[in-house]
């Protein structure tokens, strides 16, 4: 008899041209699921490689004995947050893992902690480094805390139930940003925090790319920021202009002005404050636009692949 | 006397059929079968669906022929078919090859009724864009073996059954095909029908025929037993990696299916070679195929992730449990990979002596013998 977790556990890793690395991340990730759980399945997500990942994966593969592997190919590069949602999609297990880097440095026995975690009552636990953070990475992350009172961190991986999963895919049809969306799931989650190796993951410059428009558009999405900021500025605009056409009325009053003066000024004044009143109704359609876009989903995938059972 | 009018290879459904028919026309007929009854291997182990085309959104041609032969066999059948539920065609809202306004326009295309149901009725929310309810039964298939055991048994003269028995040489002599069994005897016709399913390449190679170009798979069948509420519903995810969970014929079971877990291991080759053959008891090899169901080398069951899937998708009222699994060897054409079609192939490798093959994997198209036995 053995002591192994009955649960399902599936696990989603994220791969882009990551044939350096993959091989022994997978190694040890088979034999770990396989020695903890009775029933698991790895999907992975090739997100448009050009190297030979998906070679070595289908290598590494013969040697799970129970655990089910699947390649999702994605058609062409969607970038981190479209594949793993792929994969989540395709995932069948009653948690899953979400691998969003195989960057491994950390020690190998947090993978079945962050699980007794869940076990403590959580519904998402996330694995994150304490310090060695890009700098990039840290500002960001304030910044949005700033603007949201939502904390995140950078993650190596975390662990979902499929309740939350579930509650995250009745709310958004699309879902951008993961992180984020799970910390507002309404369920209660964890972090576990460990101590980095020396080696910092490497981003390849499409995958590097990905992440800071990716910043930007989560702080365009998710906080007021982008508009507040465009309305602001656009009412003020309009104040600006009402108050010149009372100037130049006044001015015309009182004062004797170049002639000329008053018209080319009155058109001015009133032709931006119509600018800028158009300015609103256009921000306000894009925002509008923005929140329809979130009702769509679209990825495309060329191939899911099974390698095992 | 041992000449026969027709050798039949095979007592599965297409087999019997052949042979009842044959027989109605006053013919000598000898069955041979290797196992120790009829309907011991694909005719009892699958999803036993009398199809109406709904399973072949991709393949119009295969649905219209199946939706032709539907009425036919519910009425010379009607006994062996359960009728008495609600079949549900669902279409997933990711990873789907169809979706819901390609299956209408295809449903209005074969002619076969589909009416629009809401999904939230039995799936999680956002899991599936469309369900349909669609007319479609399935079949049992030890009713309808106890049928055609009777109806043959009233031949007494004209029909002879041999179990246990499978063919070891064939060869033409002289206007007639003679078939030598493992024991030296001989039996000769002039017209041999295989009808052996997934042995249908191991008999094609005793002749040097054309050989059907397939894959197999070794597939596994979950029988469940389920509650009240999924009792009198079958529902199948259709057209990507889903499942299905649908009544098996009038056994009180369900059938639970996955399209990614039920084949446990494929051969790409002419003739299906196996790792697991030199485990089997029965001397399994890729010239003989045993029994999958009944060899102790088969696989482990891949219910937990069948059950997964299908839990994934489907509203917690729906409860099964695991009952038991039953495998069998599935052969596939190739040349239905992309669009998933199943069609039934006749090829006549030869006319006087005449031998033909029969490929098909569905219940109901097997009227599409008539043509050759007649005129054969």
């Amino acid at each position: 008899m053995d002591n192994k977790e009955k649960i399902f556990i599936s696990a989603v890793v994220y791969v882009h041209n990551y044939e350096q690395e993959i091989g022994s991340f997978l190694t040890k990730l088979i034999t770990e699921l396989e020695s903890r759980f009775q029933n698991a399945e790895i999907i992975l997500v090739d997100d448009a490689s050009s190297d030979q990942s998906a070679e070595k994966i289908r290598e590494v593969s013969r040697s799970s004995s129970s655990c089910s592997i699947t390649i999702l190919r994605m058609s062409s590069f969607h970038g981190l947050e479209m594949s793993v949602n792929a994969g989540n999609d395709l995932a069948i297990g009653d948690m899953i893992y979400e691998f969003d880097s195989i960057a491994c440095d950390y020690p190998f026995e947090l993978i079945f902690q962050a699980y007794q975690k869940m076990r403590e009552g959580y519904d998402l636990v996330s694995v994150s480094p304490d310090k060695n953070r890009r700098y990039s990475s840290w500002l960001f992350y304030r910044l949005f805390a700033r603007l949201t009172d939502i904390r995140m961190d950078t993650e190596r991986f975390r662990i979902v139930s499929r309740r939350l999963i579930n509650r995250v895919n009745d709310d958004n049809v699309l879902i951008p940003y993961r992180k984020v969306i799970y910390q507002t799931s309404g369920f209660q989650g964890a972090r576990i925090t460990f101590q980095p190796d020396l080696k910092q993951p490497q981003l390849d410059s499409a995958a590097g790319r990905f992440r800071s428009t990716l910043a930007m558009d989560s702080l365009i999405l998710f906080t007021e920021f982008g508009y507040r900021f465009s309305m602001a500025m656009t009412v003020s605009m309009m104040l600006i202009s009402l108050l010149m056409t009372v100037y130049s009325v006044i001015i015309y009053l009182a004062a004797e002005p170049v002639e000329g003066w008053t018209t080319t000024i009155l058109f001015l004044s009133i032709a931006f404050f119509g600018m800028f009143g158009i300015l609103t109704v256009i921000i306000r359609y894009l925002q509008l636009l923005i929140n329809l876009v979130f009702k769509r989903k679209h990825y495309h995938f060329s191939s899911i692949e099974k390698l095992t059972k | 006397m041992n000449e026969f009018d027709r050798i039949i290879i095979g007592a599965g459904l297409y087999g019997l059929y052949a042979a009842l028919f044959c027989c109605r026309l006053g013919m000598r007929v000898l069955v041979l079968e290797c196992e120790q009854d009829a309907f011991q291997r694909a005719t009892k182990i699958n999803q036993a669906r009398v199809h109406q085309g709904y399973h072949y959104p991709r393949s119009l041609s295969t649905a219209i022929r199946s939706a032709k032969y539907f009425e036919r066999f519910v009425q010379d059948y009607g006994f062996c078919i359960n009728s008495e539920f609600q079949q549900i065609y669902a279409t997933s809202s990711v990873f789907s090859w169809t979706n819901a306004a390609q299956f209408r326009a295809f449903c209005r295309a074969a002619e076969i009724p589909c009416e629009t149901l809401h999904p939230d009725q039995f799936f999680h929310s956002n899991m599936c864009d469309s369900a349909f309810l669609t007319k479609e039964y399935t079949y049992d298939a030890e009713i309808l073996k106890t049928y055609f055991r009777k109806e043959l048994a009233a031949y007494t003269d004209n029909c002879t059954l041999w179990f246990g028995v499978r063919p070891k040489a064939i060869q033409a002599v002289q206007g007639q095909y003679e078939v030598t069994l493992p024991d030296g005897t001989c039996v000769s016709a002039p017209f041999v029908l295989n009808a052996s399913y997934a042995g249908v390449n191991q008999i094609i190679s005793m002749i040097g025929g054309e050989q059907f170009r397939i894959k197999y798979e070794l597939c596994e069948l979950i029988l469940c037993e389920v509650n009240e509420k999924l009792r009198d519903i079958g529902i199948t995810v259709m057209d990507g990696p889903f499942f299905s969970i649908m009544p098996y014929g009038k056994t009180g079971l369900h059938s639970l299916t996955a399209v990614t877990f039920t084949p446990h291991s494929v051969c790409y080759d002419q003739l299906p070679a196996f790792a697991c053959q030199e485990q089997s008891s029965d001397g399994c090899c890729a010239t003989f195929l045993g029994n999958c169901n009944t060899c102790p080398a088969r696989p482990q069951t891949a219910y937990p992730y069948m059950k997964n899937l299908a839990k994934k998708y489907l509203l917690d009222a729906y409860q099964f449990t695991y009952h038991s699994s039953i495998f069998s060897m599935k052969p596939i054409l190739m040349s239905s990979e992309i669009d998933d079609s199943r069609p039934t192939v006749i090829r006549v490798h030869s006319s006087a002596p005449t031998f033909v093959s029969v490929l098909s994997g569905k219940i109901n198209t097997v009227y599409d013998l008539d043509e050759v036995l007649q005129n054969g």
